[in-house]
């Protein structure tokens, strides 16, 4: 007979007794299912890990260092250019290839600010786009074009007007100064979130943003450095000699340690839930034997038919084996489906996503295949030897 | 075609060793329609099991188209039974789960022929038993008349050397019976078909051209049919 026929005939045969099958798949598919998970998530860590530790294309690797204000309100930024050719005099002992301060004006920034005369430490929300959505107490808001043009105008805050000109409206047209550029003041908003005081356009700043000043610290390594030493050893040299050692601290959140840890806990994980999964395969693998042997003996008479018509033994035994890898390599490829989906829906609450890949449905497919293969040639054998004679008596 | 020299069978039942068959010697010819009688117990359904190649385990020689049997594998039997048997059997035998047109057409699925391949063949030969239009019918939907025809059908596909019929009348009444057996005569006086029928119904044996009766394990009688 041929393959395909022969795969057809168990699949009929399948689909004949549709309940039993399904319920002797469930086993295979829940056994995969965990498995494909788990190894999904574990896979997802070490991928993140590894992206961590190298994250640029040329292969160098690069960590960040922050620096915390011990004083919250600080308006001074941590890094300036002082720890620059602090690290770039001794930059060769640590494999440093460049390190550069990021300026974190994600919008907001804290400086020092002149208004009348006096020096203000102001959180200045910069701007990228004229915001409608503004209330404006006196003057006007600033327009697109202001913005698109790079106009140096401010707005600033009732509260700043009100403690520094008394009374609000009189800090319309006066001059605000930040960072050595005067901005023209043109109108004084309700600062309902008591958080920003002054806004200026942001591409006007920038220009103004000469000194290189941030809080955060990034360091590109040459290729090979074990950065993770020596971002320890740049922090430590930091905090003695840094610009801002004693008013606040410089340190690094190592990603590849919060990784560390949760791979580890995955892994250990993977150890549990296989054996588990292992056990559950196991169990599977008996309800298949256990239902190919009923089905054997259900359909002695169709053996004996198929045998008497010129089945020989081996069609006997490979039409039954087919049937009980065919069950259990469908719940596998299910259960690698589900396996992958709730590894992906896991990942969503977690920081990084889960790796489904062809090894793990390489594996989901071979594994399932071999259980059916194992299971299912005690039964598809004792279906081949049957003894045509007693069968057609 | 078929030639039996001095053929023994046993059986071991516990500790006691049956002879079932007893030195039995026959001839039977291409286009003879041969009707085997006797009690039951007699031995005939072991005699027509090996004459079927259902059965490799007895003594003497079998000689098959000039060629011995004796010897041969199970996966030989098993190429035997696919090219050169059709059965009949008394309970019709048909896989309850397939089609009609399944269960004809499987003997050619085992002979390696592709399914797509076989459809015009079933249909000739289910035309050649009289049914029509029940390909897609499966077997619990016909009476007990068609099903047996559906297993001459079977039986025929391949375009076996021969037919073996085990009391194919056995399960039927009496008006069908008759058409089964006019069916068989038919095959046998049209296409020149060897027929081998058991059967223990004397009326239907006689319509036959040759009649052995077993006894005990024994040929008692082999006389042809005077009409």
């Amino acid at each position: 007979m041929r393959a395909a026929e022969l795969f057809f005939t168990a699949i009929r045969s399948l689909l004949a007794n549709r309940r039993r099958s399904i319920l002797t798949m469930l086993g295979i598919v829940i056994g995969i299912a965990s498995v494909i998970t788990i190894i999904s998530l574990g896979k997802g860590v070490e991928k993140a890990t590894l992206k961590n530790l190298q994250a640029s294309n040329s292969g160098k690797q690069s960590t960040v260092v922050e620096y915390y204000a011990d004083d919250l309100n600080a308006a001074e930024s941590g890094f300036n250019e002082s720890d620059l050719s602090l690290l770039n005099s001794a930059g060769a002992s640590f494999g440093l290839a460049e390190a550069h301060i990021i300026n974190d004006d994600n919008g907001t920034v804290d400086v020092q600010a002149s208004l009348n005369g006096s020096e203000q430490n102001v959180t200045v929300k910069l701007l990228k786009r004229s915001s409608s959505e503004q209330e404006i107490s006196a003057g006007h808001n600033i327009s697109q074009n202001n913005i698109t043009f790079a106009d140096p105008v401010a707005l600033i805050s009732k509260k700043l007007a009100a403690s520094i000109y008394i009374q609000p409206n009189r800090a319309l047209d006066t001059a605000v100064i930040v960072n050595g550029i005067s901005y023209h003041v043109i109108g004084v908003f309700e600062n309902a979130d008591d958080f920003h005081d002054i806004m200026i356009p942001k591409k006007v700043y920038k220009k103004s943003n000469i000194s290189n000043v941030g809080n955060k610290l990034k360091l590109v390594f040459n290729r090979g450095e074990n950065v993770s030493k020596q971002t320890k050893k740049i922090v430590s040299l930091l905090n003695k000699q840094g610009s801002h050692h004693l008013q606040g601290s410089y340190e690094h959140i190592e990603m590849g340690q919060i990784l560390k840890g949760i791979g580890s806990v995955i892994n250990s994980l993977t150890y549990f839930i296989s054996a588990i999964a292992g056990i559950s395969l196991f169990i599977a693998g008996i309800g298949v034997m256990n239902m190919m042997y009923i089905s054997v003996s259900e359909r002695t008479r169709e053996i004996g038919i198929r045998l008497a018509i010129g089945a020989t033994p081996k069609n006997i035994l490979f039409q039954f084996l087919l049937e009980a890898v065919l069950l259990t390599g469908i719940g596998g490829l299910i259960g690698f489906g589900i396996g992958g989906g709730l590894a992906w829906l896991i990942s969503l609450f977690l920081p990084f996503r889960a790796v489904i890949g062809v090894g793990s449905f390489l594996l989901a497919f071979c594994v399932s295949t071999f259980v059916g293969i194992l299971f299912g040639i005690l039964p598809a054998k004792n279906a081949a030897n049957k003894n045509l004679i007693d069968i057609l008596r | 075609m078929i030639r039996l020299e001095r053929l023994n069978k046993y059986y071991q039942q516990g500790d006691e060793k049956i002879h079932v068959l007893k030195d039995i010697s026959l001839e039977i010819n291409q286009g003879e329609f041969v009707a085997i009688m006797g009690p039951s117990g007699s031995g005939k359904s072991t005699l027509i099991n090996i004459i079927g190649f259902l059965d490799n385990q007895f003594e003497g020689e079998y000689l098959f188209k000039r060629n011995s049997v004796i010897g041969k594998s199970s996966k030989d039997y098993a190429k035997l039974r696919n090219q050169n048997v059709g059965f009949v059997f008394q309970n019709f035998k048909l896989i309850a789960n397939l089609t009609v047109a399944e269960n004809v057409g499987l003997p050619l699925l085992y002979a390696g022929y592709r399914r797509k391949d076989i459809g015009e063949r079933v249909n000739n030969v289910l035309q050649s038993v009289h049914l029509k239009g029940i390909a897609k019918k499966l077997p619990s939907q016909l009476s007990g008349g068609q099903q047996q025809r559906v297993a001459i059908a079977r039986a025929l596909i391949s375009k076996p050397s021969f037919l073996l019929a085990d009391e194919p009348t056995g399960a039927l009444d009496r008006h069908t019976s008759q058409e089964i057996l006019k069916l068989f005569l038919d095959l046998n006086q049209k296409l020149r078909s060897t027929i081998i029928m058991v059967t223990h119904d004397y009326q239907v044996a006689s319509q036959s051209q040759r009649m052995i009766q077993i006894m005990d394990g024994r040929i008692e009688s082999d006389r042809s049919v005077s009409k």
